[in-house]
């Protein structure tokens, strides 16, 4: 007993000063950087732009690792079990973070996560491949008014952004259509491209490795976007549907104030690299810069926003 | 033609050099259960990005084939797949091994890889945009059909036995089912633990399921692990004899191997398993496979290291990747600015055939790397002492199953999972049906999940299960899977019976047994069954109908073989006692040690995180070699055991905490 309190004591006395002298000169080490899910998808893509951009920026490399488990719950709700010393950093997504809590026991709630900086969403977007009969939305449209039912989207998982953006489509344009929930954006993709379902809602992401081979029929951002520019926005055609996966980055609780500003500008500045900004636009990726002192209220509208959509649209019980 | 010219690229001196330690790094790691080729390329991705595009990806891709070479050699030396791909690898690698063959199974091993993985990258190297239209044509009604055909193999793995494999197979369904569901997003059957959200993870769940029962066995007895080899070393001209002799399975299985590679999702794991069943199927002796068959380890060696090859075809022609080390290697290739997709092959053909040639000179360079290290692991396993060998096995399943995610969770689990392992064991219930169902059960699941909401979309329900012409095929092929093995047996039996000649040649019992008596204990074990099945039936209650399909259907499965069981034993005589060897506490020196190990294990996982990594492993090693000691050395051979153990414990938690990064457990010391 004595020696755990001697070693608590000595631990206090240790990381405590280093702490507060740390911001400075933060980060003197290697990072860490979990991503909550497998490697391949949007998280961990955007999430290697960032790491070749990283040491450039601070001086020191970070290291990727992936946690995935449960659509990220597994990783969400040991953030807060991560030492508090900067050096510990999770990507974190909503919807995601907002929904798992609300439609079930996820291990964690929304506000006991710290996001320091939120800087890109991806888009959802409606896919249909080449061979398709749709060139338009309204013709997809027109086809699900006569065919209550019929028409499937493939997409990345249940209780997904995803999945979010079909059944408000289908509230917005009054039409019935079947999502089919695939394992991930990599899964949902082949099933467009071969035909199993007849359209994807995915990221619009998706369609910059596909070439020709997939055509985008709208796609939920709030301007087109610089890699699709013959692709109009939902908003055009006169769906209010603007959303996606919004990426940042969180810290554990214990971090200190200055420890996840300083983390914050580091995403930041890192937004503002020209190759990373070009990378992440050829890809797909919209970039935001929701710093430090704007997350709070940047996500308390989302969480307004996804309550609202999710209780509407029968997601909690 | 042009691509040959990039093979002088891909031959230079430091692309050679790239290779080589790749693939020598690889093997090592994929040796080492739970430390997988995902963790390596992960960890070294960043080193890529300064280097040359062409020569990262073949350090990468290097690194890839390796591993999933390397976890044949843990297949076959302690019968615990280093990799999930190689399963099936410990059917008949490790009972080859066993009897002294361990040498030999290495070397056919390492030829069936090579031959595996030139097949595989080779038609990378000429096929690639055409064969990514084999991802696109399997839906998810032939991914449902996949995971039903390699579930047929239960009924290969345990003839004879066949009611007590399709529970195991029920198990590992159930298991599968557990953590949050993709399709319908249910959580289920977590019990309220957070630990359970995630599901039950497959790399733990297959250490724990095939290596801890090797370990509780190794303590019991004085016997050594292997037996010692009569002609010594690898006999490398007998391995290339008999794999010459079966040129016709080697290429089959690459070509299987291959094209399973190329569908996203399935992987090399399946690929083993249907190349297995497939060689199983054909063969002229099915009966010898599982029991040491050397044509079992050329089918799944050939297949796994075919799907390498398979998996960057949808991943660089299509931008999905086929297996999570190629998603890493996607993500490598697109901070390198190349872009992914149908043009690649024509707008970045330097770097990406530079690549592929490199990915088939490492494979090459995998026969001197991996013989070479294949003869000092051989070596080792057979020459080290059990009081060193059985505490260095006890710590890589920790390691391993700690590593996948750095979460101390997961060793517990697989503690916890092999001793249940162990005991099923003992009953008639083999790993192998539990672990296939676990492998297969969210694949199948997802697929018929999917089909049946696109079919009933469409109201063409049955067309969309049994009107595809490639899903006709492939239930034609699991039906002959399935029904094949077991008129065999009835044949062969008929045979028996009629010659009235006793069986001799089956002196396993757990396969089959020779006298049919009644089993209490099976009786006691399938009501117990019964009363899961109950459970899972309401827990389905009140999930989602999408979520709640196919734990129903599971728990109707394993209501009906439980029952089944029960009336099969009430119709046999009363036996006056059990086989001998199912006695399971019997308080004899070898029962006595298990204990003890089994004990030991599960202190060492639920103390680790309070008193810290290091010093309790330290602690556990010594106390197993304690354990699993037999003679009375001197003093002077337990300093050398100790230090040799606080060495090994100091590299290897050294390894996880400073080259792979690893988030240790803050324990009270460390």
């Amino acid at each position: 007993m004595k020696i755990a309190l001697a070693s608590v004591l000595l631990t206090i006395a240790t990381t405590a000063p280093l702490a507060a002298q740390s911001v400075s000169d933060f980060p003197n080490k290697p990072m860490t950087y979990i991503i909550p899910f497998s490697p391949g998808g949007e998280s961990d893509i955007s999430s290697r732009f960032q790491q070749s951009e990283w040491e450039d920026v601070t001086g020191e490399q970070v290291i990727i690792q992936y946690q995935p488990g449960a659509g990220g719950a597994q990783a969400w709700s040991q953030l807060n079990s991560l030492p508090g010393d900067g050096y510990s950093i999770m990507q974190i997504i909503m919807p995601h973070t907002v929904l798992q809590p609300l439609t079930g026991s996820a291990g964690y709630e929304t506000k006991d996560l710290t996001p320091v900086n939120y800087f890109h969403y991806t888009p959802d977007a409606i896919f249909v491949r080449k061979e398709s009969q749709f060139t338009t939305l309204k013709q997809l449209v027109d086809y699900a008014e006569a065919n209550p039912g019929l028409i499937t989207f493939a997409g990345s998982g249940s209780n997904s952004s995803n999945n979010l953006a079909a059944i408000r489509f289908d509230e917005q344009a009054g039409v019935t259509t079947t999502y089919v929930p695939f394992s991930g954006s990599g899964p949902s993709i082949t099933a467009v491209l071969g035909g199993s379902t007849m359209a994807g809602f995915n990221y619009a992401t998706s369609g910059v490795s596909q070439g020709d081979a997939l055509r985008m029929l709208a796609v939920a951002s709030a301007e087109r976007l610089p890699a699709f520019p013959d692709v109009p926005t939902f908003k055009e055609l006169g769906y209010d549907i603007v959303g996606g996966a919004y990426r940042g980055v969180a810290v554990p609780a214990a971090t200190p104030e200055d420890l996840r500003q300083r983390i914050s500008d580091i995403v930041s500045e890192i937004n503002r690299q020209p190759d990373f900004i070009e990378k992440m636009e050829d890809a797909g990726f919209v970039l935001i810069d929701i710093g430090y002192d704007k997350v709070p209220e940047f996500v308390a509208a989302r969480i307004e926003e996804y309550t609202a959509g999710a209780k509407a649209l029968g997601l909690v019980k | 033609m042009d691509i040959f010219g990039y093979l002088l690229d891909a031959l230079t001196p430091l692309n050679l050099i790239l290779a080589l330690a790749g693939v020598a790094l690889g093997t090592v790691i994929g040796a080492l259960p739970g430390l997988s080729a995902t963790m390596a390329v992960a960890v070294l991705v960043p080193f890529t990005f300064t280097m040359n595009p062409a020569a990262g990806l073949i350090a990468l891709g290097a690194i890839y084939t390796g591993a999933i070479y390397g976890g044949a050699f843990a297949a076959i030396l302690v019968n615990t797949p280093g990799t999930p791909s190689s399963i099936a690898t410990t059917f008949d690698g490790f009972p080859m091994a066993k009897r002294g063959d361990g040498g030999l199974a290495v070397s056919i091993a390492t030829i069936a890889s090579v031959v595996g993985g030139i097949v595989g990258a080779v038609a990378l190297l000429l096929l690639a945009p055409p064969l990514a239209k084999v991802a696109l044509t399997f839906g998810p009604t032939e991914y449902f059909w996949l995971a039903v055909f390699g579930l047929t193999l239960i009924a290969a793995l345990s003839v004879g036995n066949t009611i007590k494999g399709l529970i195991g197979a029920c198990i590992g369904l159930f298991l599968s089912l557990i953590g949050v569901a993709v399709v319908g997003g249910d959580i289920r059957y977590t019990l309220g633990m957070q630990r359970f959200l995630g599901g039950i993870d497959l790399t733990s769940a297959i250490i724990g399921f095939y290596c801890m029962p090797v370990i509780l066995d190794l303590v019991a007895t004085a016997e050594p692990h292997l037996k010692p080899s009569a002609q010594g070393g690898l006999r490398l001209r007998e391995g290339f004899a008999l794999t010459t002799k079966r040129k016709f399975l080697l290429l089959r299985s690459s070509v299987i191997g291959t094209v399973i590679g190329i569908l996203p999702g399935a992987g090399g794991s399946i690929a083993g398993l249907v190349s297995y069943s497939e060689a199983r199927r054909s063969s002229n002796e099915p009966k010898t496979f599982g029991k040491g068959n050397p044509d079992g380890i050329i089918a799944t060696e050939a297949a796994n290291n075919a799907t390498v090859g398979g998996g960057f075809v949808p991943t660089l022609v299509l931008g999905i990747p086929g297996t999570p080390p190629d998603a890493i290697i996607l993500g490598a290739l697109l901070v390198q600015g190349i872009k992914i997709g149908p043009t690649l092959f024509t707008t970045d053909a330097p770097v990406v055939y530079t690549f592929i040639w490199g990915l088939l000179i490492a494979t090459l360079l995998m026969l001197p790397v991996g013989l070479l290290i294949g003869r000092y692991a051989y070596a080792s396993i057979v020459k080290v002492p059990k009081a060193v060998l059985a505490p260095t096995v006890a710590l890589l399943t920790i390691i391993g199953s700690f590593a996948i995610h750095s979460n101390v969770e997961d060793a517990q689990l697989m503690v916890g999972l092999g001793i249940l392992a162990w005991f099923l064991s003992r009953y008639g219930f083999q790993p192998s049906p539990i672990v296939l169902g676990l492998v297969l059960g969210s694949i199948a699941e997802q697929g018929f999940v999917q089909t049946w909401l696109i079919g009933n979309a469409s109201g063409r329900l049955p067309e969309m299960f049994f009107g595809r012409p490639i899903s006709i095929g492939i239930v034609v092929a699991a039906l002959i899977t399935l029904v094949f093995p077991i008129w065999a047996d009835w044949k062969a039996k008929r045979r028996k019976q009629l010659e009235a000649v006793p069986a001799s040649d089956d002196t396993d019992a757990s396969i089959d047994p020779a006298i049919k008596i009644r089993d209490i204990a099976a009786v006691a074990f399938a009501a117990g069954f019964l009363v899961l099945g109950l459970g899972i039936w309401m827990g389905a209650s009140e999930m989602s109908m999408l979520g709640s399909v196919f734990p129903r259907t599971i728990a109707v499965a394993l209501g009906i073989f439980s029952l089944l069981l029960i009336v099969q034993n009430i119709q046999r005589p009363v036996g006056l006692a059990g086989p001998a060897d199912r006695i399971v506490l019997a308080l004899d020196m070898g029962g006595n040690r298990r204990l003890l190990l089994g004990a030991v294990m599960l202190l060492w996982v639920f103390l680790v995180p309070m008193i810290g990594f290091l010093v309790t492993s330290i602690a556990a090693f010594i106390t197993i070699t304690a354990i699993a000691n037999y003679d009375r050395p001197p003093l002077s051979t337990w300093v050398v055991w100790i230090a040799a153990g606080a060495a090994i414990c100091t590299g290897f938690w050294w390894l996880m905490a400073n080259i792979l990064l690893l988030r240790m457990p803050d324990g009270l010391l460390f």
